[in-house]
């Protein structure tokens, strides 16, 4: 924490940020994200296992820092999505100072006591405990107990559906969202100006909670994710109607590590799968 | 009004005879994350130590999305269609007091200007059994809202525990008085009401004055409190949307196809930036401390004044689900830390 303090009060007090985003306590002591202006403000920063939040989202829903670049305290999973918003030229890696963190894995709820049990399931996979990339880097690798993956067995089971099965099997689930796009809204990667399901003048999408309208909205969010999103399970965290949303996120990533080798937000300087044309790409597996 | 004595026994039988003569019954899941109508009597679960669950029983009046009438073009006309009139009578069980006094609370609303008939005709058929709450963690604040673990606003009978297996129940309104009559099989043995011994249920302290929120919001519609509030929001509606009280909704046309749809009522929230958007690009709420502060202002000071009701039942759902975990109790005790330093500044 000295450390992380340290650094922070070094950027204030060499003007090198206007603010940083990082983790703080609240009364009840319960880690959530805070903003700090000042050097003073970094005293109260703190990065333990309930540092859950993916705080990338706030650099595309912050306003520009009025001096300097925005600080950031990053863990490995989270510097993906860094990394991920400077491939898509949404912000510029000369705008952001990124704290990285040694990090021993987070619980999977905001407010749940962390233990092997409530650890979130993909630190057990997890590659970038030491982050990957980083301006400054904080804290100390410990052992960790990794959790059980519960979804493994229900993916294999997916895979061996047949298309009527799955459809069954996402009706039930998306049948219970209720749209409140909270998915999207702590998404890093969901940053555009303007959704599709906002979209009302004409609506492209419907706005009813039926299963039609949740069908669309749900897959058109994991085609929009498709090749991008970097699996910090921000969304399922935040679902309110508790969907298996990481399923679906895995699955797309699967797709396009074994389909074309590519895994988002790990190379700065790499095109996007998306935005990239490759005579190679195999196309074999669209339908 | 009667007490009478109901056994975990007596209640499942209540839930199966229901089951089988034509009630939705309503009971929190088994693992006490939403309510849900059962199929089963063994799916009932009364516990008055369940955590609220994360989305509230609002569906049940007020469902996400519900079809108001049907269209279909007809030459150059449309034809209405009324949307099937749903009778059905509907029981629910295991609801906290933080749940049922939310449907007084809304009622107001629904019938101000206009009486909802969707929304009246499904709280007419609805019985509602309260249970005492013994949960209480550090979210919850119904005791600063003017309820409490034994509230029974909203109730039509309310259950306490009284040991292991038994419950008292309360008959509270006429239409569980009615509903008890026409179940008198289940509803034999009485006790003295005066003589339930409520000291084991804990009530949680008072957080703040709602009196003191309240003028102080009357007077900081600009404050930086929002500023630094709206920093932290992500804008997702969560809050909104698990809530009992919050009540907003849209009307929208949704085709079929392109001779006929149906006109619908779905749940929205101020939280939206397109909330307030107008058709001509404006939007008064353009960022999220403005939206933020209506969250609040709604609850604590408009819906007072309007309809002399805070707009919250202080069960805790938009804190515990809040991916950022912004609190509304601590704001709320921010706010009245606020009020008391303003007045010994004055
Ligand atoms: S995925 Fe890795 S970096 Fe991310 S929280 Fe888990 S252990 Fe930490
Ligand atoms: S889709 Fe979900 S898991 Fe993927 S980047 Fe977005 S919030 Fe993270
Ligand atoms: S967070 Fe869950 S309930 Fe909300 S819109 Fe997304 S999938 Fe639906
Ligand atoms: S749930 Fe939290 S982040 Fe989402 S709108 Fe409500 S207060 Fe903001
Ligand atoms: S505002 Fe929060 S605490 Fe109040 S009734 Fe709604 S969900 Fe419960």
């Amino acid at each position: 924490m000295k450390q992380l303090i340290d650094i922070s009060k070094e950027l204030f007090e060499s003007k090198q940020v206007g603010y940083i985003i990082g983790y703080a306590e609240d009364k009840f002591k319960r880690v959530k994200p805070f903003v700090a202006y000042s050097s003073l403000d970094t005293e109260r920063f703190v990065f333990n296992n309930n540092s859950v939040n993916n705080l990338a989202v706030y650099l595309t829903r912050l306003p520009k820092a009025k001096e300097g670049k925005i600080g950031i305290v990053a863990k490995g999973c989270d510097i993906k999505s860094i990394i991920a918003l400077i491939q898509e030229n949404q912000i510029k890696r000369d705008d952001v100072i990124i704290i990285g963190v040694n990090c021993n894995s987070v619980v999977n709820q905001i407010d749940e006591q962390f233990s092997k049990e409530n650890t979130a399931i993909k630190c057990k996979y997890c590659q970038v405990r030491t982050p990957a990339h980083y301006d400054y880097l904080v804290g100390e690798i410990k052992e960790v107990e990794l959790p059980e993956d519960k979804n493994f067995a229900i993916m294999q089971k997916l895979d061996s559906m047949s298309a009527e099965e799955k459809w069954n099997f996402w009706e039930a689930e998306f049948e219970k969202c209720v749209k409140c796009y909270a998915c999207r809204q702590v998404c890093p990667l969901c940053y555009c100006e303007q959704c599709i399901v906002d979209k009302s003048m004409p609506r492209w999408i419907d706005s009813s909670a039926t299963t039609k309208g949740n069908f669309a909205w749900n897959m058109i969010r994991a085609f929009h994710l498709s090749g991008r999103c970097i699996g910090c399970n921000e969304c399922e965290r935040a679902c309110p109607a508790e969907i298996p949303l990481s399923l679906l996120n895995r699955k797309m990533g699967m797709v396009a590590i074994n389909e074309f080798n590519y895994r988002h937000g790990t190379d700065i300087n790499q095109p996007t799968l998306i935005g990239n044309y490759n005579v190679n790409d195999k196309e074999d597996f669209i339908m | 009004m009667n007490t009478y004595v109901l056994s975990k026994d007596h209640l499942k039988n209540l839930a199966l005879e229901l089951i089988n003569t034509g009630y939705k019954v309503i009971s929190p899941s088994k693992d006490g994350r939403r309510f849900v109508a059962i199929s089963s009597a063994d799916d009932l679960v009364i516990n008055s130590n369940l955590k609220p669950s994360s989305v509230s029983m609002k569906e049940f009046f007020f469902p996400k999305t519900e079809t108001l009438f049907f269209y279909k073009r007809n030459k150059d006309e449309y034809d209405l269609i009324d949307a099937a009139e749903v009778n059905q009578p509907q029981i629910i069980f295991g609801a906290k007091p933080c749940d049922t006094s939310a449907i007084p609370i809304v009622s107001k609303v629904f019938n101000w200007d206009y009486k909802d008939e969707f929304f009246n005709k499904k709280v007419e058929n609805t019985i509602i059994v309260g249970l005492a709450c013994k949960f209480a963690d550090e979210n919850c604040f119904c005791t600063s809202v003017g309820l409490s673990p034994v509230s029974e606003k909203g109730s039509d009978l309310f259950m306490i525990p009284l040991t292991e297996n038994t419950y008292a129940c309360k008959v509270i309104s006429e239409k569980g008085k009615k509903f008890v009559s026409n179940h008198s099989k289940i509803f034999t043995e009485t006790i003295d009401g005066k003589s339930i011994n409520i000291n084991e249920i804990k009530i949680p302290e008072k957080r703040f004055e709602s009196k003191e929120v309240k003028a102080w919001l009357d007077k900081n519609f600009n404050h930086k409190l929002w500023d630094k509030l709206g920093e932290n929001c992500l804008g997702c509606a969560q809050c909104a949307f698990v809530c009992p009280t919050c009540h907003c909704f849209d009307i929208v046309d949704e085709e079929c196809n392109h001779t006929c749809g149906r006109r619908a009522k779905n749940w929205d929230a101020c939280q939206f930036e397109i909330f307030t958007k107008h058709a001509s690009g404006h939007n008064p709420r353009n960022e999220q401390d403005k939206r933020y502060r209506q969250r609040i202002s709604h609850k604590f000071k408009y819906y007072t004044e309007k309809f002399d009701e805070i707009l919250c039942t202080g069960c805790g759902r938009c804190t515990r689900g809040c991916p950022v975990l912004t609190d509304i109790g601590i704001i709320l005790e921010d706010i009245n830390q606020l009020a008391k330093e303003s007045i010994s500044n004055n």
